[in-house]
């Protein structure tokens, strides 16, 4: 068997050197690309975390504010100052009810009802007109 | 062009690549290998960096959320006036120079404007200047004259976030800014003596701030990484995190409005009479919580180096007082718990002397002379012999011992602490009156919560509870972390011996009671007046009283316990007694307490369905 010329063997070295060279090139620019997105990923982390920082130094500023603006002695001053004259009950002011406030309400709604449809149904034989009378006190 | 001639090119393409590679590789030995160390140490030293992250410290909070206490960030505005000459003068283009310089002296009047002073005064703060140093550590500007630009001028503190927002925008050459997170205070006097403060230095000095401190300051984190040329952090090379936890956030048992309620009769208190202190203390019957404590002097906890010393103490917890006629419920609920005596029961009130174990005892004076009175009229009349004759009647040692288990000469174990124990003698240090003075409040010292805490036995059935002012903590994200549970100390009297000393309490504001006129209608008002000479220079003066008026309602169905202590009040006549200077106060704010609680009044139906249930008659 004849032996392959010399020349051949060096173009096959060569070849394989720069596939070898472009294979690690491109590893190393995939490193590189993902190195880049590591850190575009980290810095945008970190703004987010900036951000979250911020909107929660923001928060506590406006619920300080609120919390100055809601505390008893400045709506007393504010009651002052827009002379609204608001002022808290006295015992003599309060009608204690004993029942259920509900029971009563809807009892009391109850009678307006059906007096309302009574009285309708006696005035009128036409129940049309009754209709609306009867709905709009339930509304 | 022959075969072998491309060979030869290829092959010399090849070596050459290859020799460059080899250097390339040669070159990143000596980096990573032969001079790794210095090259590190280099790296290290220019770039790396740990940030510190500061815990955001918790809040403070009213049993119904509202905020006592917070964090917010403020702004230290400052000016390097070099900044805007550099900036300038890189411009070579004079004319365009001129314009920045002109756009910058437009952005500096709007600044002015903003911070509310004058153009001149942010002119003369952008006047570039040198500040001198010593000679040796004038290293900066690379002459040694012992001068150096002066790069920092402090402009404005304690800017908020929106007017620095505001600033911000206008972008001006020079401006540097340093944010901090400063204690704030939304109530400003609200329960200031409970809440206490953090100093300047983020140190929390008293009150809550400072017994709950461990809760409150959360813990700093860390982040070890890498800086740029322009000194912002490369987040990438973070190499080690440790992330800041918050503090917890405290919420105390207080009400807001409770609070302000008192606070605006300790102001009125102020008015009247200018006292050397006052107190008033409102807990829930049953669980012993504090819903407000308030004591005057107070002072604004948002200027606290403004205050003195003295407006900054608890006076509920930090001073004793001798307890007066108030103390007259340990007597009565002694005797009446050990069965020695019925309400019915009749003393001798007008007799100035009595024997007692073989030795004939001077009584106490009276304010009004009495002849025969029942237990119950000793209590409503405030019968100093009469409260005398029952201790004698038990003896010393058992009345000692129910004095102790009333709360009396012990701590009270106030969770903000800073408490006093009080004076209470053992018998074998009294003297031959003792057994007759101590009964009527005399020999005895207490703080005013000692004082409020034994009543609120009688208020609950018998057992003393201990004053709870924390209701639990939360951490960062609202969960409850820690509660604090209402926590009995001990079972002083029985709890019908409670309900009988309830009812005549009540009548104390009955019509021949010392504090007639101060009853509310439907809501019996059970509760015991107090006055108490002062003690100057070791001797009782008889124009200087701790007036109080400490109780309770509605008698059968107790719900909040009351005090209002008033010391050394100043009343035109002198007459400064409990009636005159704690009892008003003690209705007023009863009054008001009962709308904000939504307190029903007590019906005959309801008073003879908690009878058949065993409590008062």
């Amino acid at each position: 068997m004849k032996p392959p010329p010399a020349h051949a063997l060096v173009n096959r070295v060569i070849l394989l050197t720069l596939c070898a060279l472009m294979l690690g090139g491109s590893l190393g620019l995939g490193a590189v690309w993902m190195r880049q997105e590591i850190s575009q990923a980290a810095n945008e982390s970190r703004t987010l975390q900036v951000k979250i920082a911020d909107v929660e130094r923001r928060l506590d500023e406006v619920n300080a504010q609120v919390a100055s603006a809601v505390n008893p002695h400045a709506l007393l001053r504010q009651n002052e100052a827009m002379r609204l004259a608001l002022a808290a009950p006295r015992e003599p002011q309060v009608v204690r009810v004993g029942e259920s406030p509900e029971l009563r309400l809807a009892a009391k709604r109850n009678r307006e009802v059906f007096s309302v449809s009574a009285a309708s149904f006696e005035l009128s034989d036409n129940r049309a007109s009754v209709f609306p009378l009867v709905t709009a006190s339930l509304r | 062009m022959s075969k072998g001639f491309a060979s030869n090119r290829l092959t010399l393409l090849a070596v050459g690549v290859l020799v460059c590679f080899m250097a390339v590789g040669v070159r990143l030995v000596f980096l990573h290998v032969v001079d790794r160390d210095e090259l590190l140490g280099y790296v290290d030293k220019a770039r790396r960096q740990i940030v510190v992250e500061h815990a955001r410290r918790g809040a403070i909070l009213d049993a119904k959320g509202n905020l006592l206490a917070t964090s917010r960030s403020e702004i230290t505005l400052a000016v390097d006036p070099w900044a805007l000459v550099d900036y300038l003068e890189a411009d070579k283009n004079l004319e365009r120079r001129a314009r920045k310089a002109d756009d910058e002296r437009a952005k500096r009047a709007q600044l002015a404007a903003i911070l509310g002073v004058t153009v001149a005064e942010i002119e003369t703060a952008f006047t570039p200047r040198m500040r001198s140093v010593p000679l040796e550590s004038d290293r900066r500007d690379g002459t040694r004259d012992g001068q150096i630009k002066d790069r920092w001028l402090k402009l404005r503190e304690g800017l908020d976030e929106p007017t620095y927002d505001r600033i911000a925008a206008l972008n001006i050459r020079g401006i540097t800014s340093n944010r901090i997170y400063r204690r704030v205070y939304p109530g400003a006097t609200l329960a200031a003596n409970v809440i206490g403060y953090l100093n300047r230095e983020g140190t929390s000095v008293t009150g809550v701030e400072r017994h709950f401190d461990l809760y409150l300051k959360g813990e700093d984190g860390w982040i070890e990484s890498e800086k740029d040329g322009t000194r912002r952090e490369l987040a990438q090379f973070r190499s080690r995190e440790v992330p800041a936890r918050d503090g917890h956030d405290v919420v105390l048992t207080i009400d807001s409005v409770v609070q302000h309620i008192i606070e605006d009769e300790l102001r009125t208190i102020a008015e009247n009479y200018n006292p050397n202190f006052a107190t008033i203390i409102a807990t829930e019957a049953r669980t012993g919580r504090i819903l407000g404590m308030g004591s005057y002097p107070s002072f604004d906890l948002n200027n606290y180096n403004t205050a003195p010393l003295a407006s900054q103490r608890n006076y509920a917890v930090t001073d004793i007082i001798e307890p007066g006629s108030t103390f007259k419920i340990v007597a009565a609920g002694a005797a009446l718990d050990q069965g020695i005596v019925s309400p019915a029961s009749s003393f001798d009130c007008g007799n100035p002397v009595i024997n007692y174990k073989g030795r004939d005892l001077k009584l106490p004076k009276e304010d009004h002379p009495f002849g025969m009175l029942t237990v119950s009229e000793i209590v409503s009349h405030s019968s100093n012999r009469g409260a005398a004759q029952l201790a004698m009647l038990m003896g010393g040692e058992r009345f000692h011992e129910y004095a102790r288990r009333f709360g009396f000469g012990a701590a009270t174990k106030f969770q903000l602490g800073g408490e006093v124990r009080g004076i209470l003698d053992e018998p074998s240090r009294w003297d031959g009156l003792t057994i007759t003075r101590m009964p009527m409040g005399h020999a005895v010292a207490a703080t005013p919560l000692q004082i409020h805490m034994a009543m609120s036995v009688v208020a609950n059935g018998g057992a003393r509870m201990r004053p709870q002012i924390i209701q639990e903590i939360r951490d960062a994200s609202g969960q409850v972390v820690r509660t604090f549970e209402p926590e009995k100390v001990e079972q002083v009297i029985k709890p019908s011996t409670a309900a009988l000393l309830a009812q005549m309490l009540h009548g104390v504001v009955g019509p021949d009671g010392t504090g007639k006129g101060f009853d509310i209608p439907g809501f019996e008002i059970a509760a015991k007046t107090g006055t108490t000479q002062k003690i100057v220079d070791g001797r009782y003066v008889t124009n200087r009283h701790v007036g109080s008026f400490v109780g309770f309602f509605p008698a059968s169905r107790p719900e909040i316990v009351l005090s209002v202590i008033v010391d050394d009040a100043q009343v035109p006549n002198g007459k400064n007694y409990g009636r005159a200077v704690a009892a008003p106060a003690f209705k007023h704010v009863a009054e008001q307490l009962i709308q904000y609680l939504d307190i029903k009044p007590v019906t005959p139906f309801t008073r003879n369905l908690v009878a058949m249930q065993g409590g008062a008659l």
